[in-house]
């Protein structure tokens, strides 16, 4: 079914999700790239709005139209977009106050970039992006940054300067990067209700010509384009993008074997095995930056918030079988923070698979096997309802698996899967006993949205002043040093409180025909769509 | 049948449409979880703008003033926004309309033109080898899971044969009348499958009953020919049950629709009702159901005009 | 129509022949309605019997064969699905879940309608005003539409499912029973007990009541049906009953995305839909042959 991407992972930080950038023009294809073609995208959602801060979904579309100042790569480093470099300290586009409670960043804005009606992009577009997001009459599915933010300065136009409240990291994930909103068309316009929504107008290097609700947007090659390839020739190289709406999945996957879309990005594991024999068509595993987790509700069943009742449910559950049950795609993990990431603890407390050493850890909490082989303490069964997010195929078959998993020891889920809106709020809520699902995060991700006390991700209940601690020095240090080492401690702690048990992180499957040239893809919670320009149709 | 009739009967439609409102507002506001929820956990939207939202929606007011005052805006045209896309919600409805009345009504006709001769067919020859074919594939019909067949069809017709396209109204950058044509012959005969079933069945049944009337016994005691009795005298009046039948599922078939249009990714209302329902988009799924039960109610009434049209016997006044 | 209304003379009681024997002796005659109660019959047992008759429960993961559907064989007679369940197992205890859906649902409906429609026509006056009126504006709503509204915001149990589905489907059977109850409301047997004093419900369901019960009885038979295939729909859109809890609805819009990969998957419980729903469809025509007296 549809909704693959719906609220299941979209987190409040989409600020960050941006453009690899000009990385695939140095990827020694120097061969075949040509102008001209159209490329056919199928989507498995319906479009809401085409304006990148309002949808709630992760806006796929939108990354080939609006640009941001920076963009993280294919390896999840920001690099340089509408701005010429990142700042850093070292460089000087970051300047930390003395008594290191603010910072002041600099940009230096990339000159001759024209928006694609021609007009010029200049700091004051900039500018108005923050001033319209944090309007509080804008209705936002992500503000993010807007608050640490005092003040901005554009000294000419080719210069912003962002007078920052605290030292924020993760400045990078926030508004700048996300996108640039066009101040000469919407100053003064309502943005909840504007035609941008449906018409954006961008930097990007291609610009929404016919935008069908329910069934297909067109993008056509934006003229005024600023990026060129080393040969001089102005990018994008694809005359066209579409974009067709298809939430079926089975259909999505028909769609791709008779050829009428060229390509899909989040193809459910199950439908990969019949593509993979298709000729034409080449699978791409994208390792994104996400995990699945299983979630206990501290504020529910008084059971979990015995940690030994948490461990044995993490020696119980066998993460190699979870992979298995879903292909084989799923990588088994042991902390929150995926491997890529250099901070990332491989020495942090682990729950190898372990039944008997589970089910000797609840005999001993004073959980013992009742009449059905559930197990009771004080008259109360050990009966939980699981949920995931009804329709996503690979989270419902995880699910039951972990739900035959949890029976062996004793423990009874029922399945209470929620879709849409009631997912969400139910997530984060905490309207469950336990919770299957998956983050994903940007490059650069705060971990106290997660698991800080206040983290509005956090919608199980956790707490520990020591963890939030560990996030504070992490989400206001620019020393790389203290900044892993803190969220190193952090993992550590994480693990042995366990509020949460990692279980694997899924690679998505982009499924793209063998055509296509310059593609990479890309992990982060931007899309694979961003920087399209260097995309090319063999012939 | 009068003007005045007409009149008559669409004045009663009033009641019968406020009524349904009342219900399904009920239905909606009393379930658990307002619209409001998709930005109550999100912490970009302060509360000062969940309150101005919940003003500019009129939530803050009891559910019987906003009742009051929904149908006070709906009568006057003014269905409010969607809360999805902040689209004025007519303007949402009117874009997916006539997809929906296109592949709707198609089936319908489609389904006419099978099911009327198949029923006839059945009738004259009962109890023949055709008959009890017939038949049994009309009880194929209605028991074969739609979705299932769609996605067989699929299959067979887009990948395995490459002749049609699986899914969309158009193909893109084409939309003339051939292409819109292709694209909607899979999706126009599954919505057209279950009907055809049933209506034929309906014809059958209605002939036969005809076929044993005093009058045609007469009339092929008179010496009139088989083929002129079944058709001049039989089939008129054969007719006449069919089409309120037929009338009635006009209506159903519409809104069956929702099942063909997401595995055909027809963008129909169907499939935007299902959208507006994981948005919890409550004033675009109030405007859609009021619209079902308008083309509910307005069927009905055709039913029973057409039902006068042929029947002589049956005067309105 | 009247094919599909008929209505039964009163004086079949003073025939020499029983009215039950009667309709057994016609019912018998149609071949077809005979196979369809045999087949029910048999897929009912099935479902009771399910765990008598697989040596696999229907939530058991083989982990040797996990992550791969396997086809049929002698081990897995209907093969098995990603997680490594047995399909035939699985299929025996959708049975269950989907022949009670069927059921109860048309019993609500049934029940429901019957109540209205014998209050509405017994008493007439201001009740049945009331009550015709909420009958037409129910049915003036989309069904579909407003069951899968309903699914969607309440993810049903199997019991919220059964609610949903019966409390939205009597009204026909409401008209219907009216009809018969104002046509049987004048005649001389309830005069007769209305005269000896029999109570209103008694008078109601003692007396007209066993009168309708033809009709009645095909409408039901022929909802069950009906409650099938919207539990399948539901389904489909992923709003029916929740796995692991399998019903033919469920299996089927699973193995959909396995269609190429593992057809046999969508083969089994496919066809157990249309069997049921033909059967009952057969067994509905052929008691409606049966309680047609102009047959």
């Amino acid at each position: 079914m549809g909704n693959q991407k719906q609220f299941g992972y979209s987190v409040r930080q989409k600020s960050a999700r941006l453009a690899f950038a000009t990385f695939i023009l140095l990827g020694g294809m120097s061969l075949a790239q040509q102008r001209g073609g159209t490329l056919t995208v199928g989507l498995s959602y319906d479009i809401d709005t085409l304006n990148v801060y309002s949808t709630g979904y992760l806006g796929d579309v939108q990354a080939t139209v609006a640009e941001g100042l920076l963009a993280p790569n294919e390896k999840a480093k920001y690099v340089p977009v509408l701005a010429t470099t990142v700042p850093t300290i070292k460089n000087g586009g970051i300047k930390v106050a003395a008594d290191n409670k603010s910072m002041v960043i600099t940009y230096k804005l990339r000159p001759n970039v024209k928006w694609s009606d021609g007009q010029p992009f200049t700091s004051a577009d900039v500018k108005f992006t923050w001033d319209a997001v944090k309007d509080p009459k804008f209705i936002a599915e992500s503000k993010d940054g807007t608050e640490d933010i005092a003040s901005i300065d554009t000294p000419n136009p080719l210069t912003v300067v962002v007078n920052y409240k605290r030292v924020a990291p993760d400045f990078a994930s926030t508004l700048f990067t996300f996108g640039i909103l066009p101040k000469h068309t919407l100053e003064g316009k309502d943005l909840n209700t504007d035609n941008y929504n449906q018409m954006p107008l961008g930097t990007g290097p291609f610009k929404v010509t016919q935008y069908v609700k329910g069934q297909y947007v067109v993008l056509e090659r934006n003229p005024y384009y600023w990026r060129k390839d080393k040969a001089g020739v102005q990018l994008p190289y694809l005359d066209k993008m579409i974009f067709k709406i298809i939430p079926d999945s089975n259909t999505l996957v028909t769609q791709l074997k008779s050829g009428e879309i060229q390509m899909a990005t989040s193809v459910p594991y199950s439908q990969v095995p019949q593509l993979a024999s298709q000729s034409g068509l080449s699978i791409v595993k994208n390792p994104v930056l996400s995990w699945q987790h299983l979630d206990f509700n501290l504020k529910g069943p008084a059971a979990f918030r015995d940690v030994n009742v948490r461990k044995a449910f993490a020696y119980a559950l066998d993460k190699s079988t979870v992979s298995k049950a879903l292909g084989g795609y799923p990588v088994p993990i042991n902390t929150v923070v995926v491997p890529v990431f250099s901070y990332s603890n491989k020495n942090v407390p682990k729950y190898p698979y372990d039944l008997a050493k589970a089910k000797q850890l609840l005999d001993a909490a004073g959980y013992k096997p009742g009449a059905d082989g559930i197990r009771v303490k004080d008259g109360v069964r050990m009966s939980y309802n699981i949920m995931v997010q009804a329709g996503r195929s690979t989270d419902e078959d995880a699910e039951q698996v972990i739900i035959a998993q949890m029976k062996a020891l004793g423990v009874e889920l029922k399945p209470d899967n929620k879709s849409g809106v009631a997912f969400r709020d139910a997530r984060y809520k905490g309207g469950y006993d336990l919770f299957y699902s998956g983050w994903i995060t940007s490059a650069d991700p705060s971990y106290s949205v997660f698991f800080g006390s206040k983290g509005p991700n956090n919608g199980q209940g956790y707490s520990n002043p020591k963890i939030d601690a560990l996030l504070a020095t992490a989400d206001s240090t620019l020393d790389p040093t203290v900044r892993t080492k803190a969220l190193r401690d952090f993992q550590t702690l994480l693990m042995q409180d366990l509020p949460s048990i990692p279980v694997a992180t899924n690679p998505s499957i982009i499924v793209v025909t063998d055509k296509l040239g310059g593609f990479v893809s890309n992990p982060t919670n931007m899309t694979n769509f961003v920087n399209t320009s260097g995309w090319y149709l063999k012939k | 049948m009068s003007l005045t009739y007409v009149f008559k009967r669409l004045l009663g439609m009033l009641p019968l449409l406020l009524g349904v409102s009342l219900i399904l507002f009920g239905v909606l506001h009393l379930a658990p979880g307002g619209p409001l929820d998709v930005y109550a956990d999100n912490p970009s939207v302060t509360q000062e703008a969940l309150e101005q939202m919940k003003r500019a929606f009129g939530l803050d007011q009891p559910i019987p003033v906003q009742y009051v005052k929904w149908v006070g805006a709906f009568v006057q045209g003014e269905w409010g926004f969607s809360i999805r896309t902040a689209q004025p919600v007519v303007e949402e409805v009117l874009a997916r309309l006539p997809a929906t009345l296109m592949l709707g009504g198609s089936a319908f006709v489609l389904a006419l033109i099978i099911a009327v001769p198949l029923g006839v067919l059945s009738a004259t020859r009962r109890y023949s080898g055709v008959d009890y074919l017939i038949t049994l594939l009309s009880f194929l019909g209605i028991s074969t899971p739609v979705f299932w067949l769609a996605l067989m069809l699929q299959l067979l017709f887009s990948v395995q044969w490459r002749v049609l396209p699986s899914a969309g109204m158009q193909t893109i950058g084409d939309g003339s009348f051939l292409d819109v044509l292709r694209h909607m012959l899979l999706p126009t005969f599954i919505l057209a499958f279950a009907s055809v079933a049933g209506w034929s069945r309906y014809m059958r049944a209605s002939m036969v009953e005809v076929l044993n009337q005093d009058y045609v016994r007469t009339a092929r005691a008179k010496g009139v020919s088989n083929r002129r009795v079944t058709y001049a005298h039989a089939f008129r009046n054969a007719l006449i049950p069919v089409v309120t039948v037929v009338a009635l599922d006009f209506a159903s078939i519409i809104s069956g629709a929702v099942i063909t249009e997401t595995i055909f990714a027809w963008p129909g209302v169907g499939r935007l009702f299902i959208d507006s329902m994981n948005g919890r988009d409550y004033p675009v799924l109030m405007a859609l159901l009021m619209v079902g039960s308008f083309a509910l109610i307005l069927s009905n009434l055709l039913a029973d005009l057409a039902y006068s049209l042929i029947d002589p016997r049956i005067r309105y006044d | 129509m009247t094919d599909t209304l008929p209505t039964l003379s009163a004086g079949r009681r003073a025939r020499r022949e029983g009215f039950w024997p009667t309709l057994i002796r016609r019912f018998l005659k149609h071949k077809l309605a005979v196979t369809g109660l045999i087949m029910l019959t048999l897929l009912a047992l099935l479902a009771l019997f399910a765990p008598l008759l697989t040596p696999y429960t229907f939530d058991g993961q083989d982990l040797s064969i996990i992550g791969q559907p396997q086809p049929p064989s002698a081990a897995h007679w209907m093969g098995t699905d990603q997680l490594g369940r047995d399909a035939f197992t699985r299929v025996l205890y959708g049975a269950r879940i989907s022949l009670m859906v069927g059921l109860f649902s048309a019993l609500l409906a049934t029940s429901l309608g019957t109540l209205i429609g014998a209050l509405s026509g017994y008493y007439r006056g201001w009740i049945d005003t009331t009550l015709m009126r909420l009958t037409d504006v129910v049915l003036c709503i989309p069904l579909l539409p407003l069951i899968i509204l309903l699914s969607g915001i309440l993810r049903p149990s199997v019991t919220l499912l059964i609610c949903i589905i019966g409390g939205l489907s009597w009204m026909g059977t409401a008209r219907l029973v009216r009809g018969q109850f104002l046509t049987l409301r004048e005649r001389e047997f309830v005069e007769a007990s209305r005269a000896l004093g029999g109570r209103d419900n008694r008078v109601m369901f003692r007396h007209i009541l066993p009168n309708a019960i033809g009709p009645i009885i095909v409408s039901t038979t022929l909802s069950v049906g009906g409650a099938i295939m919207l539990e399948s729909a539901l389904s489909f859109l992923g709003l029916g009953v929740q796995p692991p809890t399998p019903t033919w609805g469920n299996l089927l819009n699973y193995a959909s995305q396995w269609l190429t990969a593992a057809p046999w998957l969508a083969l089994f419980p496919g066809l157990m839909i249309l069997l049921t729903v033909l059967s009952v469809n057969f067994l509905g025509d052929g008691l409606r042959d049966a309680f047609d007296p102009r047959n």
